[in-house]
């Protein structure tokens, strides 16, 4: 198991409060294989630095999660395969390194 | 005696101890927003003061931030 943190570009003609269910969704790949969600953050609308498909802003969230490697690489593919999904980003957090050591 | 005139170089203030910051996050934007130059370039060594380390820690900040479009690419746009 792995800490992992995943951030999300969801296409902005999407209504906010449906982002958090969708995006419950798509975690149930982590809870299924046995790992664990710490936190979901939705930032909200932002501006986007430069367009993104012709789009100019952008629903950000920032999970963070542990999974395997498999699973998290699994939970990108998903991710990948929708529309509303702009954008995603996996990373492994610089402090849960240090932890982990 | 040009030689011994020779400046001593200014040591430069290190501007992540002053901030007091240990873990360099790709999104502390407004952390970020320092090292990188209106044209959206990131900036020197030499410049920002920071150690080898620490320079490598946030051009990689900086590089990931782009790609979620935190900050902006340099060149590209509004300068």
């Amino acid at each position: 198991m792995r800490a992992y943190e995943l951030m999300v570009l969801i296409d902005p003609e999407v209504d906010e409060r449906t982002v958090e269910p969708t995006l419950g969704k798509f975690l149930d790949v982590v809870l299924n294989d046995g790992g664990t969600i710490e936190k979901v953050d939705i930032w909200g609308r932002r501006r986007l630095a430069y367009d993104i498909q012709k789009k100019n802003e952008a629903i950000y969230a920032v999970v963070n999660f542990t999974a395997t490697p498999a699973t998290s690489a699994e939970l990108d593919r998903q991710l990948g395969l929708n529309e509303t999904i702009m954008r995603t980003k996996i990373t492994r957090p610089e402090e849960a390194k240090v932890e982990a050591e | 005696m040009a030689k011994a005139e020779l400046r001593k170089p200014k040591p430069k203030s290190n501007p992540l101890k002053a901030a007091d910051i240990t873990v360099i996050d790709y999104k502390d934007v407004a952390l970020l927003r320092k090292f990188i130059s209106d044209r959206g370039k990131i900036r020197a060594r030499r410049v920002t003061g920071v150690s080898v380390q620490e320079q490598r820690k946030i051009a990689q900040a900086i590089k990931n931030a782009r790609e979620v479009a935190l900050l902006p690419y340099s060149g590209a746009g509004r300068g």
